[in-house]
């Protein structure tokens, strides 16, 4: 007996088509190894929703979304005239997929549905950093008040396994500190100046040029996408009730060729670390030694968590990405599944 | 009794002579030494493994004489006595006065600036120091939080260890 899960993907960008491919590519594979039948009964974005009860093709709305830029022109069931909250109230569904773009002031719109969908009984998974660096005690309690599942290891690192991985994999280690490379595109620059001798301004530009870095970059080069990052480890895995307002953040953007190159003569790199430990929230440039873990080069990410039982352990993936990312949501998706089957 | 000691020797001749000499001249008996030329520290310097051996009175007046021809001691009997923190700063130092900062990092207690290195820039703001600052062992985030006070201070960006 093959089971249905019956999915909604609020916000179609990278993040969200990703999903859809994923679960488009992995139909046999989850059917055959854990008797799980995803579906997609509605996906929404700027332009309204695609809405069908029996599964909507993964397939045409990504071919929708990339012709025409939007889910509500799906054919026969597009719905231009509906917003997401409504989309969560009509359809029936048991997981909501949340991958709407990351907000840092407010967490808005992903708060709302996040906490709408949990009031529901539904289970979530995100991507979404806002609403987790900004309120994570708040879902997190609405998720165990509700009895429902709230799983968001694509917010930290991408691909990179790190919240399931110290809950699951490290159960039964105290986890003292986690020390981190959590946002690629500062690596990226960081790497080429290292590499190149070049100026942070002249980088900045070319790997904006390459799309590794946006047109507006300041909540990369200033580290406020890695304070994000630390936030949500922080409270999921260290069990600190911090938001990010509590973080001592300084971004690359002061960082000059003069100082890699110093740091370089030594044996040393410069590196956007974030560390989240009981003494110490902060994101800040530090120095690595060459050759030790954090030496990791291009838009990797990493992190070693230091633990009592297995010392230090330290993981290294991909930080973004639409399949990588999407990797991180399926895997969440599956241990829902494994807990409500 | 004995002593087994880890010294930190810069790689010119002689030295090794000169951190042998106090042993010989008070009397202490040397069991071993280990010197390995082309095994250095980041500084470019030699750790030299000496185990030494005489009655207690003697190895302190030892520990002492080195102490006071400034041979760097790094470890007694496998237990760290210094350890050196790497920063680097990035901002004006020399308008922000540079022996004004070294001489506010030597105060800081059982803590000395060991090695200083600049590289300027075209534009003074751009301009980056890198400091390998010595300290008493366990003394580490104590300095590091010292350091990053101080920088900011003086408007400098410090880039510390991880």
């Amino acid at each position: 007996m093959v089971n249905l899960m019956k999915i909604i993907i609020l916000g179609f960008g990278a993040v969200g088509q990703g999903v859809a491919r994923v679960i488009s590519m992995k139909k046999d594979y989850l059917k055959n190894k854990y008797e799980l039948n995803p579906q997609i009964v509605a996906v929404c974005d700027r332009s309204g929703a695609a809405i069908c009860e029996t599964g909507l093709d993964e397939e045409l709305l990504i071919q929708t979304k990339n012709d025409t830029g939007k889910v509500a022109l799906y054919p026969d069931y597009g719905h231009p005239d509906i917003d997401s909250l409504q989309v969560l109230d009509e359809v029936e569904y048991d997981c909501l997929v949340e991958v709407t773009p990351t907000d840092i002031d407010d967490g808005e719109p992903a708060r709302s549905h996040i906490m709408k969908s949990m009031e529901d009984g539904k289970d979530v998974v995100t991507s979404n950093k806002g609403p987790l660096a900004l309120s994570f005690q708040d879902l997190a309690d609405c998720a165990r008040m509700n009895g429902v599942e709230f799983k968001f290891e694509a917010s930290v690192g991408g691909a990179m396994p790190i919240i399931n991985f110290a809950h699951e994999t490290l159960a039964g280690c105290e986890i003292e500190s986690i020390y981190g490379i959590l946002n690629g595109t500062t690596n990226y620059i960081l790497s080429r100046m290292a590499n190149e001798g070049s100026s942070y301004e002249q980088t900045l530009k070319e790997a904006q040029e390459m799309g590794i870095a946006e047109t507006n970059p300041y909540q990369d080069v200033e580290g406020i996408d890695a304070a994000c990052k630390i936030v949500i480890l922080a409270n999921s895995v260290l069990n600190l009730p911090v938001t990010l307002k509590d973080v001592e953040v300084e971004g690359i953007s002061k960082i000059t060729s003069e100082s890699i190159a110093l740091a370089k003569k030594e044996g040393l790199l410069i590196k956007l670390i974030g560390e989240a430990s009981p003494d110490a929230l902060e994101v800040s440039p530090r120095l690595v030694r060459l050759g030790s873990p954090f030496a990791v080069e291009g838009t990797l990410n990493v992190a070693t968590l230091k633990t009592d039982l297995a010392d230090d352990v330290t993981v290294v993936g991909k930080g973004a990405g639409s399949v990588e990312t999407a990797s991180a949501i399926l895997s969440d998706i599956v241990s829902i599944w494994k807990i409500r089957k | 009794m004995r002593f087994n000691l880890v010294l930190d020797v810069p790689d010119v001749p002689g030295q090794l002579l000169e951190v042998l000499e106090p042993m010989g001249r008070l009397g202490a008996n040397i069991v071993a030494v280990i010197h390995q030329r082309d095994v250095k520290t980041e500084r470019g310097t030699v750790p030299v493994q000496i185990t030494i051996e005489g009655d207690k009175e003697t190895l302190d007046k030892v520990m002492g004489a080195l102490e006071s021809k400034d041979i760097q001691i790094l470890e007694v009997d496998g237990v760290l006595r210094k350890e050196q923190i790497t920063t680097v700063l990035v901002g004006d130092i020399v308008e922000e006065d540079l022996q004004d900062t070294v001489s506010k990092l030597n105060q800081l207690k059982s803590v000395k600036v060991a090695d200083l290195d600049l590289k300027m820039s075209d534009e003074p703001k751009n301009s980056a120091t890198k400091m390998v600052i010595e300290a008493d062992f366990g003394l580490r985030k104590e300095v590091l939080k010292n350091i990053k006070k101080l920088g900011a201070e003086k408007g400098f960006l410090v880039i510390n260890e991880v």
